[in-house]
Order: C-alpha cells, then structure tokens, then sequence
C-alpha cells in the first residue's frame, strides 16, 4: 500500500515537473516562422545580391532595405529608410531626410554616405548593377549631411520613385573595399551580408534556405518572430506540400493549386492582380509585322475572352493595351474581339502570302507549366485557322534571354515571344520593353520596337511630376499601344498566395516582382508556436 | 584480376576524356553567349565590360584551347569556379553535394536490393497465386512510372495530404542537425528512388529463379531429400542472383538520372539538383565538373559489378 502512495505520488510530482518544463520550454522557445518567400514569378531563390534582383523583394526586404517602399495597397509610395522625401516642382531634384535611428546589423550607423555609395554602386556598370538604365537621370548625389541626401536629374524621371523602392541600401563600410567587378558573385553576399531590416542574415545553405535571426536593435523594434526561414522549393508542387503539412506559413501557390486550401480552414486564400501583362511580343528585326494590318490580323484571329474563360477559368482580364487599371484605360479603345474573318481580310489586304505565308514563325517563351502549354496550343489553333503557322517553343529564362540578347541577334530564332512585362505599380515600368530608346544594348526592348507614336507617349509620361499627369500620359501610352499594337497584348492574370492563418499582420500581396511593399515585418506573429 | 582492373580503369578514364570533351563542346553549341550566364542580361553593361569580362573568364580564346586548358586545369585538381554560385570553387561544391546524392542512392538502391530479390522469390515460389499476381502488378507499375510522376504523386500523397513525411530538404531548416530528422527526410525519396528499381529487381529476379527451378539440379536435390526452404535458397537463388547482379550494376547507373529528379522534387541537396540548377544558370564550370563526377561514378558501379559477377560466379574469369 505504502508503495503504492509512494508511486502516485512519484507520478504526480513527475506530471507536475514535465508540466513546469513543458510551461519553461515554451516561454523560452524562440518563434519560428519558416515561409517559402521566392516561390513561384515573384521569387528569385538563390538570388542574394540586390543589385542583380529583378524579383525576389519579398524575401530581400526581409534583410534590407530601400529608401522608399510602396505602401501596403502598393498604390503610393511612401518613406523606409527615409523619414520624409520631397520632389522639387520642375521634377528635377529629390531630397530625402533621412532616419535618424537606421542602423546595420552590424551595428554601425547608417547614414547619407551609405545613400551615396549605393547610388554610385547601382550606377556603375561593372558592378553588374541591373539598375543602370533606370539610375541615368541621376547627374549628382549630395550628401549636405549625414542624414540628408539631394539627388539632381538631368531631366524629371516620374520611375525614379518606382526604382529607387526597388534599390537596396548597402553598407559602404562592408563594400567600399571590395572592387566593384568582382562584387556580382562575390562570398560577401552568403557569409556576412549586412543590412538594416528587420531580420540579420544567419546562415545561407545554397537551394535550401536562407536563416535570419530578429534584429534586436531594430529602428521600430525588435521583431516578434525571434528566427525566420526562407525555404526555397525547386517546384511549386513541393511548396503546396509543406504548406499543407504544416512545414511553411506562407507561399505564393499557382492557380491550379488554390483549391486545395479554399475549403481548409487553415489557411487563408489571397487574390489578386498580377500586375504584369502577358502578350504576343512582334520582333520587328524579323521584318514580316511591320504592316500593322498583320499585326491588327494577329489581334482578331485570336479569342482572348474564351481563353480567359475556358483556360483560365475566368481568373484573368483581357488587355486591349499594356494596362488594365481602369484610370489608364481610354473607353474608346479598339476592343479586337474574335473575328476570323476580318483577321484573314487584313492579312490578304497586307500581301500576307508575299510576306511569310505558311512558313513557321518561331515563339519563343519561358511560359513553362501545364496551363501556359495550353494556352499557346490554344493561339496556335487559333492562328492556324488565319493561315499564321506558329511554332512554339520553351526555353529556361538562362536559353531565353541566351537567345534574345544574341550578338548578332538572330531574329528567325523568335519571330515572336509570349513574355509577360509588369505594369504596375508604376505604368512607366512598362518603358523598357516599349520605347525605342530602350533597344539593346541601351535597354531591354529586345523585339525592337521603335514606333514613334509609342515612344513619345513613353517619353511624356516619364516627364510628369504629378499623378494626373502621369495617369493622362500613360492614357496616351495605352491609346497609342492599342492602335499601333508593338504587342499582341493579351491579358493581365490573377495570382494567389496562401497563408496559415496562424500568421498574424502578414500583408501577402501578389504584388510584381515581389514588392517591395509595406510588410512591417516587425509585426509578424505566429500563433501556437 | 589486377590486370583486368588496370584495363578497366584506363578504359574508363578514357571514356571520361570523350565524355568531358563532348559535354564541353556541346554546352558551346547551345544558342546565346555564355557571358551571359554571369552577368543579368538585363543588366545594361557596356561592350567594353562584357568584352573585359569575357578575357578574364578566358571565353575569348578558341574553343579548343579552352578546352585544353579546362582539362589542365581539372588534372591538377581545379575545376574552376561556379558562375552562379557566388564563385565558389566547383570542387568544394560537387564535395558537398556528393555525399548527399551518395546517401540517397546507396539507400534506395539498397533497399531496391532487399525488396526486389525477396519480392522476385516469394514471387517465383507461389507462381500465378495471389500474391504473385499482386506482386507482378506492382512491379508493372514501378517499371511504367517515370521518376518525375512517382515523386510529385509520393510528395502529394505522402507529405501534402498524409504527412508522413516531410515536404523535402535533408533535414528541418534552421535547426541543429539530428540523425533522426536526417533519416525522416531521407526516407521518402529513397523508398520512391527504390520503387522503380525494386521493380526491375523483381521481374529479373522472379524470372531467373523460375528458369533455375526447372534445372536438373534442383530436381536432384529435391529428390535427395533438401526440405524445399533449403533449395530455394541455397541451390536455387544463388544462381537465380547472376543476371540479377548485372541488372544491379545497371541499375546503380539509372539510380543517377532517378536521383535528379527526385532530388529536384525533394530539394534534395545533391548532385542532382546542383546539375539542374547548373543546367538552368548555364554555369558551365559547374556542369563540367558535376558531369565528370556523375561520368565517374557510372563507370566505377559497372567495374563494381563485373568484380561482383566474377566473385558470384567462380566459373567466370576476368582478365
């Protein structure tokens, strides 16, 4: 009997001790959100130098930082690293004051000079810097004092804002020593970068993960989430996966996908638009699309809406031009509905069987999943019937842009392309794809478009200084795209993101490129953990 | 058998130099510049620089001189630097990545062993019964089922919908590394790598020891009296094992290209998903290098099973 009491109450002191641990051990357990940030158009796995991203913010934000960032609708932009920026009325000069309390991970201040060796960075072309082109306004950086910077154009740049939410602030104390032609794939970039962002960078494991650990020194305080992981996934299948067992938070999820959480009340559904327009890029080096009557023939022969509806289940907006935000669309825009008959009309008034006639046109695209497959077999048939004999073919985004920016160009390799190009937030995004002042080598308008109509409308609209002006020239932009047609435009699809919804004040936007946008990732909670 | 072994192995480095030879020329074959694979296109550099670039990688000069000098350079143990990967030198990342991908193979081939040769037995000795016919049809499947489908549905069901095991990696992300969690991750692309193979195992095996079970000496030896458990196993499969054993030495081969796939699936981090990405970058120091070592280890299973063979089979001589 004795030894009876004595083992319940032996047991009862162990229930009560495993419970006292079990209460310590979960007090002390660092939160841990584990998300797969690069995953799907908006990542850039294994991308760890911002001056070479042209995607990836989501992930790189969680590390650094830009001056300005767009603000959680990714409709305005507003201050980061700055605290306040104004623009001169004549659009010709850009002062920004700077936060006071910024500081790298290192702990070092980060001040006006770290402003100005960035620009200067972004600006020089040996150091791979994808920013170039975008940064050529700027003729001067002044640094009046440590928490001013001043940057003079040479003429008003209404993208200037857009890039520099894009550009990443770096530290001059860590990269000022290391020559700016070895910096692209420098062993700075995995073993000990620094930035000033909520999250320190812990560990780099090459196809598998980024570690961060929370800055405790963080200008707007120490993040609630005490270490973070960005996983990467070689496919989205495998990010779906660990989103459903529970191993992620957070990822970007392809269309297909999304029913597999819409009934799960685990997990939170975010839609919306992709801000990026898909279209049939014309390459005019190959000199059968300079009569526009092709190009209109092009545009009817093809049945968008059905495409939308049938292949994409609706979760997409047909472009009559390069946008389709309602305030740069024109209402008296040629629609171009499905009108075979017309497009075979065109084609004969445009001596179509003297240009190419049956000869197979080359696409090339890095559209490589089961729903774009479908949907350029779709135009194929759909071209075939007009007499344009189109020839698919896939390329990764290396033998793409292997083959788009061959020297000498060759351009029977791709008569055409079906790409996408972001037009949002910012509508001049669209600019070096379009404007003939972009074409190789000076910028990435790599199907050689130089219409004039086109150009010019480009060119007036990066002139504005203000947010009418803009949105009436980009109208221009879109007037011009829609009767000159540089592009077959298409449509602008949906995108999705999933979210457990044990993640707390995650602002998840299927935003271009990724971000950069007001994430406040601070804030971040994960409930349970 | 040492001599036999020396000619071997010179064969094999030979076949090694033509392999190197061709992948180098066919990667300069493939459309576009290979600077390009360095520097972001859309990054706007100047001809200058890319010409500058180029001279330092060496790109500039004929292509067979830069074969050449590749090929010096790998004999004194330099394979070059990754394009991609922040020029780390290719040696440290094909040393990383190398035990992985051993881990991996060894594993499912192993356990393709064991399940296929017992499968092929128990499939042999209860002929057209049940579980032979259930047996046959599993192997049907595994055979059929490409690597690329068998992983993406094993991934699903498994991970996504069962969770029985985790969604990939070699071990959790960010946490300190366990023997336990290395073998939960380990364990579903090995069985899924095992599939295919343990099919193949299987059918051979099945199909020796049936040919073998109608032999004299079988019947000899159940006619002496040998309880049939023994002439099974100590008459029959020992000799049923001999083709077995060359369809292994194969198989080990194929277990590579299974592995890329699986391990792209798994984001396994071996030889398999650092040649993908090596592929996808373009990054032709990587992929030189990463296609030797695959080279060398195709060529070394088949040496191991040509011993093997001779060592099962004392009737067979080598040399």
């Amino acid at each position: 009997m004795r030894f009876k009491h004595f083992m319940t109450a032996a047991l009862m002191a162990g229930i009560a001790y495993g419970a006292g641990m079990a209460d310590a051990v979960a007090q002390d357990a660092p939160t841990r959100l584990v998300g797969g940030f690069d995953v799907g158009p908006g990542g850039f796995p294994n991308n760890v130098n911002p001056l070479l991203a042209t995607t990836g913010y989501m992930a790189l934000t969680l590390a650094y930082e830009p001056l300005v960032i767009y603000d959680e609708k990714i409709e305005k932009v507003i201050g980061r690293l700055a605290d306040s920026f104004e623009i001169a009325p004549d659009g010709l000069t850009y002062t920004f004051k700077l936060s006071p309390e910024a500081k790298w991970h290192d702990g070092e201040a980060f001040t006006s000079k770290d402003v100005a060796f960035t620009l200067d960075l972004a600006r020089n072309n040996a150091s791979g810097s994808v920013y170039v082109a975008r940064l050529a306004t700027i003729t001067d950086v002044a640094t009046p004092d440590d928490r001013t910077v001043v940057l003079t154009l040479s003429q008003p740049n209404s993208s200037l804002l857009d890039t520099l939410t894009k550009l990443m602030m770096l530290p001059e104390h860590k990269l000022a020593s290391i020559p700016a032609d070895t910096l692209a794939r420098n062993e700075y970039w995995i073993t000990e970068p620094v930035g000033t962002g909520a999250f320190r960078f812990k560990q780099y494991s090459p196809n598998q993960f980024i570690e961060y650990e929370a800055f405790a020194d963080y200008r707007r305080g120490k993040p609630k989430i005490d270490q973070l992981v960005n996983r990467y996934f070689k496919t989205p299948a495998a990010a779906v996966a660990a989103l459903k067992a529970g191993e992620i938070a957070v990822s970007y999820v392809e269309a297909d996908d999304v029913t597999n959480f819409q009934s799960d009340d685990a997990f939170r559904v975010i839609e919306g638009k992709s801000q990026v327009v898909n279209y049939l890029g014309f390459n005019f080096a190959a000199k059968i699309w300079d009569d526009q009557r092709v190009r209109a023939a092009v545009m009817y022969a093809l049945d968008r809406k059905t495409i939308v509806e049938q292949l994409y289940g609706g979760k997409a907006t047909v472009a009559n031009c390069g946008y389709t935000a309602e305030r740069l669309v024109p209402s008296d825009l040629e629609a171009y509905d499905y009108n075979p008959d017309k497009a075979r009309e065109l084609l004969k008034e445009a001596g179509w069987d003297q240009i190419n006639g049956a000869k197979p046109i080359s696409v090339l695209t890095y559209y490589n999943n089961d729903q774009s497959n479908n949907v350029v077999a779709a135009m194929q048939a759909m071209l075939a019937q007009v007499g344009i004999n189109i020839a698919p073919r896939v390329a990764d985004m290396a033998g793409y842009n292997a083959v788009i920016y061959a020297k000498p160009i060759d351009p029977s390799q791709f008569q055409l392309v079906y790409a996408g190009l972001t037009n949002g937030p910012n509508p001049g995004n669209l600019n070096i794809g379009l404007n003939g002042a972009q074409i190789p080598p000076n910028g990435s308008n790599y199907t050689r478009v130089d219409i004039p109509a086109v150009s010019e409308a480009f060119n007036a609209g990066l002139k504005q200084t203000t947010a009418e002006g803009m949105d009436k020239s980009y109208r221009d932009v879109c007037s011009a795209m829609n009767k000159e047609l540089p592009w077959a435009t298409l449509w602008e699809t949906k995108r999705y993101g999933v979210e457990s919804v044990k993640l707390k004040n995650m602002n998840w936007q299927p935003a271009p490129g990724g971000g950069p946008y007001e994430m406040h990732q601070e804030t971040w909670e994960l409930e349970g953990n | 058998m040492t001599l036999y072994l020396v000619r071997r192995f010179a064969a094999g480095i030979l076949l090694l130099l033509a392999l190197s030879m061709l992948v180098f020329f066919l990667l300069r074959l493939a459309p576009g510049d290979p600077i390009s694979s360095y520097i972001d296109p859309m990054a706007s550099m100047t001809e200058a620089d890319m010409e500058r670039l180029r001279q330092s990688l060496g790109l500039d000069q004929p292509l067979p001189f830069q074969y050449v000098y590749w090929l010096g350079e790998a004999l004194s143990g330099d394979l070059g630097r990754s394009l991609q990967r922040n020029g780390q030198p290719v040696l440290d990342l094909l040393s990383t990545s190398i035990g992985p991908s051993m881990l991996l193979m060894l594993t499912g081939s192993t356990l393709a062993i064991i399940f296929g040769v017992i499968i092929g037995i128990v499939g042999a000795v209860r002929r057209d019964g049940p579980v032979d016919l259930t047996l046959a049809a599993l192997s049907s499947l595994g055979v059929s089922s490409p690597a690329f489908l068998t992983s993406l549905v094993g991934l699903y069901v498994f991970s996504g919908v069962l969770q029985w095991a985790p969604a990939g990696g070699m071990q959790d992300p960010g946490m300190p590394f366990t023997v336990s969690g290395l073998l939960k991750h380990l364990a579903l692309p090995a069985l899924i790598l095992a599939f295919g193979q343990t099919a193949l195992i299987a059918r051979y095996m099945r199909s020796s020891l049936l040919e073998v079970l109608h032999q004299d000496y079988i019947r000899t030896a159940r006619a002496k009296g040998v309880p049939g458990r023994m002439v099974i196993l100590k008459h029959a499969v020992r000799n049923a094992l001999l083709p077995v054993v060359t369809l292994i030495g194969s198989t080990l081969g194929l277990a590579v290209g299974g592995a890329i796939f699986i391990e792209s699936v798994f984001n396994w981090p071996g030889m398999g998903l650092l040649m993908v990405t090596a592929v996808e970058a373009r990054d032709y120091p990587l992929i030189m290098g990463g296609t030797l070592m695959v080279g060398a280890w195709v060529i070394l299973a088949n040496i191991m099973t040509d011993v093997a063979y001779a060592f099962i089979d004392p009737r067979i001589k080598v040399g």
